[in-house]
């Protein structure tokens, strides 16, 4: 059975716009798409989530505009700006960096020292 | 980049509120409609799938705030909605509000006031191009270290002064009288030389037409005779007329053509004299110039000084009598002349205004105190249910900074009108090309004020009431009976504003006393109806010494001769009671034969001619004066006041000693001309009263009086009392002295003694000083006792029920009045203590700062006495009301 996973603090913002970098989504869409991302193992609270896209769009980060959705509804759809890129990329450096020295320290053996 | 965005997006919230409400909701709603119909196609049935979405997603209406609060904008709705309430509250008490914000708006207007006036004279007064870089060219004789003086050069020395390396740009100027001829009357013209290099120098365009510019005196042909007007010139010769560029303006039978009138705020030459118009200079034109030194960016004044001290030295070995003995080199800032005249009063008048303004912020703090009691209750449902401590805080400061904003606002327009007032009052003390103009630097400084003041008057309170003691204040009615501890503390403000106003009150009578001396200051002389004009002789330098004291005789003569003339005399000196200034007429040094001290003996020496002490009614006290032989002989006798003859002859013997003045010897300058013996021996054959020589403010100095003959220049003077108003005569002067010589120029240089004394600098200043002490004194006793009543009539209303009762167990209406003022004259006479302590140390600041202003004892008991009286006043008004209300009323209202 797969196990859900908890959200790690700040990871939210860069999910998002990793999601986005995919192609424009409307805010049920980028929801949708990192719980399918994740293999359903990510539970993102509802609240919280609207709450980080508007602040991503605040930064400017993310730009939304009115569009057709596929069952021709209007909504909101989301791309990134180049800003977005830029901060998605120094994010996501910045993530892989931390997980190496992370994990680095926690496959340390008694020997290794 | 970020920024930017955020900007963007808040003014996009701010602004179309209503689009992005709508927006924010239109997204939620899409994305439960999707949620639901996902959850319907994993087979949940629809009503069952709308339920659970909701639920997950909580209200749409709470998701806007959360969008709010999610880009920043929280804390600024928030504050919205303080003030917006706190408007709501001050338009509930209008009287309270328009009371606050004009105690502040009174204060922040008065500081204002008085920083645009000393950021308009003294921190940016100059329109000038690079004008903080500009130095007057003043050396310090070492003879006379008191007055710098300025220095002038020949054409060539001036060249090549002006490759030194500190300068930047320089040019030379020399103010010159000439005469208007071509008109009935000749008219006396001050005229500047100026290079050509002005208007780059300056980066002051003409008003109309054009200024002098280099092309005028190109070389390689004679300079174009072409004259530019000064605006003060243009307007009352001219009228103002806009058409004057391209006509003639004779002067000196030479005729000049109009091309262009400078703008107000163009009077470079004041520091020297005012003129009327400005000619370009060539060396033929003028011998001499005045350098006027721009220097280059970032060199020091003590650098260029030590580098302009060799230049000058070397000038000197070529003309010798152009400079004095021993000298420095210290040039000064453009406006230093003015910070040394006005610099005392703008620091003590701001001073005043501070002192106004902190009693304007303690009687906001004061009304905010006052209310905030009543509002006590209200303050303390809201903490109890769950507003922070914070928040009150906020929402109180806010409340004060709203109306010290308010009263900006009004502070804003009256400091426009009262920067003015010094202006008018002491024209002569502030450079002319100031102006009071609301820019920036002022606006920011009156904002900041605002602020400032706000958190000033507002924390206070602030802090005080957002601390109520919960279960106290709930469980009790609105009636409470017995003493309020904040009572205590708005007594010590109104202590302290009592006391401050002592001080304003005490520093006002002091300049009104000051200014009262000075009025009534015996000057020794009678100044009525006595004109001073000047007469410029032509320019001879053959030193005929006979001719010119004989034409002066003439001149003395033909002047006499006018009908309402009653008497005229002849003096070289300055205006008396003026301080002497340049030459000939300083304290100058004198010796007495056989008395050998080491102390320099000082006297005021002064050329007259007999007659000028019956003119001014000087009386002779001893001896006699000298006669019309003696007169035109010049050496040997001399008269002296009565303080030197006492200083060195106390037992009354002065007449028969001789003296000796050294400075009357012969100097060899071209233009002027000494007896053969004028700095020998002379006998003292009079002793005259005193008369006031060295400004209304001194003690009378002495003074030596020797013939005018003795030493004159290609200038002299006269004093003509007259039997009417001295200027009515004037035409009738003219024409007399014109039969006589057609080109001859009279000069006034008074035209009325009495008003000489009012343009005395220390008149002005001590007018200046009383009028806006007593404007600000008035207005701080009117805040303090709006300041005293509105606390007292607080606690009457909290204390109604109190008196209620005790009137009805039997309490005279007296006794409640008595009860009442009892403790407001504890508290003002609480005031008064510490005002007197305050008194006793600012009066030694005080003291320094002006010279004569006597803040003595009788001052100090009118104004505690003009203070207990509008207290008492005040308090008795409001106690006699609270005694009128019937005990029966107070009582049911219960």
């Amino acid at each position: 059975m797969d196990k859900q996973v908890e959200l790690l603090q700040g990871t939210l913002e860069i999910l998002i716009l990793k999601a986005v970098s995919l192609g424009p989504l409307h805010g049920y869409g980028i929801l949708q798409r990192i719980h399918q991302i994740s293999g359903e193992r990510l539970q993102i609270p509802q609240g919280s989530f609207y709450i980080a896209l508007y602040r991503i769009e605040h930064k400017g980060w993310l730009k939304g505009e009115w569009g057709e959705s596929d069952n021709n509804r209007r909504a909101k759809f989301y791309r990134l700006t180049p800003a977005g890129t830029r901060q998605l990329r120094s994010e996501t450096e910045k993530w892989s960096q931390m997980t190496d020295v992370v994990d680095g320290i926690l496959r340390t053996t008694p020997e290794q020292i | 980049m970020t920024f930017f965005a955020n900007l963007a997006s808040w003014w996009n919230a701010l602004i179309h509120r209503k689009r992005v409400d709508s927006d924010v909701e239109a997204e939620l709603q899409f994305h439960i409609d999707a949620h639901t119909q996902a959850l319907i196609e994993s087979g949940i049935s629809p009503g069952e799938a709308e339920r659970q979405s909701k639920v997950e997603f909580g209200r749409v209406g709470v998701q806007k705030e959360l969008y709010r609060s999610a880009i920043g904008l929280r804390p600024l709705e928030e504050i919205g909605g303080d003030l917006r309430y706190g408007v709501r509250s001050f338009f509930r008490k209008p009287g309270f509000a328009l009371i606050a914000i004009l105690s502040l708006g009174l204060g922040i207007g008065a500081t204002t006031a008085i920083f645009s006036l000393i950021y308009a004279t003294l921190l940016h007064p100059f329109p000038y191009a690079g004008a903080d870089r500009i130095v007057n060219p003043a050396l310090t004789d070492q003879a006379h270290p008191q007055v710098p003086t300025w220095f002038a050069l020949t054409p060539s020395q001036f060249e090549s002064f002006s490759k030194a390396k500190s300068i930047d740009s320089v040019i030379g100027f020399l103010p010159n009288g000439l005469t208007a001829t071509g008109s009935d009357l000749p008219e006396d013209v001050q005229a500047a030389y100026v290079t050509s290099n002005v208007s780059s120098f300056l980066g002051v365009s003409a008003k109309l037409g054009r200024g002098i510019e280099p092309f005028d005196v190109a070389e390689g042909r004679p300079p174009s005779n072409i004259v530019v007007l000064d605006y003060k010139y243009w307007q009352h010769k001219y009228n103002s007329d806009a058409k004057i560029v391209g006509q003639v303006l004779q002067l000196n039978h030479v005729n000049y053509t109009i091309v262009g009138v400078m703008p107000r705020q163009f009077a470079f030459t004041q520091t020297v004299r005012n003129v009327d118009v400005y000619i370009p200079w060539t060396a033929a034109r003028c011998p001499n110039i005045f350098p006027w030194i721009k220097l280059k960016p970032g060199v020091s004044i003590s650098a260029a000084n030590a580098e302009f001290q060799s230049f000058l030295n070397e000038f000197k070995r070529e003309t010798p009598k152009h400079f004095p003995e021993a000298f420095q080199v210290t040039v000064q800032p453009i406006i230093e002349p003015y910070v040394h005249r006005t610099g005392h009063t703008l620091a003590l008048l701001f001073a005043s205004v501070i002192l106004l303004l902190l009693i304007g912020c303690a009687n906001c703090s004061i009304l905010l105190l006052a209310r905030g009691e009543s509002r006590q209750q209200e303050l303390a449902i809201r903490s109890a249910i769950g507003a922070s401590r914070f928040r009150i805080v906020r929402q109180l400061l806010i409340e004060a900074l709203a109306m010290s904003c308010a009263g900006a606002l009004i502070g804003a327009v009256f400091s426009y009108w009262l920067a003015k007032l010094p202006l008018q009052l002491m024209p002569d003390a502030f450079p002319q090309e100031a102006a009071i103009t609301i820019n920036l630097p002022i606006l920011a400084f009156s904002i900041s004020l605002a602020l400032i003041t706000g958190v000033l008057s507002g924390l206070f309170p602030a802090m005080r009431l957002s601390r109520p003691n919960l279960s106290q204040v709930i469980q009790s009615t609105s009636h409470t009976i017995g003493v309020n501890t904040s009572r205590r503390v708005l007594n010590i403000l109104i202590s302290s504003q009592i006391a401050l106003t002592f001080v304003l009150l005490g520093a006002a009578g002091a300049a009104i006393a000051g200014f009262l001396k000075i009025t009534s200051t015996q000057l020794g002389y009678d100044p009525h109806n006595v004109m001073v004009v000047g007469i410029p002789l032509k320019r001879d330098t053959s030193k005929n010494r006979d001719a010119r004291s004989a034409y002066i005789d003439q001149v003395e003569k033909t002047v006499a001769g006018v009908p309402s003339v009653l008497a005229v005399a002849v003096s070289n000196r300055g205006i008396p009671p003026s301080p002497p200034f340049g030459g000939i007429g300083t304290q100058g040094q004198f010796e007495i034969l056989g008395v050998h001290t080491q102390q320099e003996k000082l006297a005021v020496i002064s050329l007259v001619s007999p007659e000028y002490f019956s003119t001014l009614d000087i009386p002779l006290l001893k001896g006699r004066l000298w006669d019309q032989s003696e007169n035109r002989r010049g050496d040997f006798v001399a008269v002296v006041n009565h303080t030197l003859a006492a200083r060195y002859w106390p037992k009354g013997d002065a007449i028969g000693h001789q003296i000796r003045v050294d400075s009357l010897k012969d100097d060899g300058a071209p233009l002027s001309v000494a007896s053969a013996q004028s700095a020998q021996q002379r006998q003292i054959i009079g002793v005259v009263a005193d008369s006031r020589n060295d400004g209304i403010e001194h003690p009378v100095a002495p003074a030596i009086y020797v013939p005018y003959t003795t030493f004159m220049w290609d200038y002299t003077q006269l004093f003509i009392r007259t039997s009417h108003e001295p200027l009515s005569s004037l035409r009738a002067i003219r024409s007399a002295l014109r039969s006589d010589n057609a080109e001859q120029r009279v000069i006034v240089a008074s035209a009325n003694l009495e008003e000489a004394l009012q343009l005395q600098p220390v008149w002005a200043q001590q007018r200046l000083f009383s009028i806006l002490f007593s404007c600000f004194a008035l207005l701080a006793l009117v805040l303090s006792l709006v300041g005293l009543g509105s606390t007292l009539s607080f606690a009457i209303a909290q204390r109604r029920s109190e008196f209620g009762i005790r009137m009805a167990l039997g309490a005279q209406r007296a006794h409640i009045v008595w009860i009442v003022s009892k403790t407001s004259l504890a508290t003002v006479g609480g005031g008064i203590v510490a005002g007197l302590l305050l008194n006793f140390f600012t009066e030694k600041a005080l003291q320094h700062w002006t010279p004569d202003s006597i803040s003595g004892s009788w001052v100090l008991s009118c104004v505690t006495l003009l203070l207990l009286i509008c207290a008492a006043t005040t308090s008795l008004m409001l106690a006699v009301r609270a005694a009128q209300v019937n005990p029966s009323q107070t009582l049911r209202c219960e």
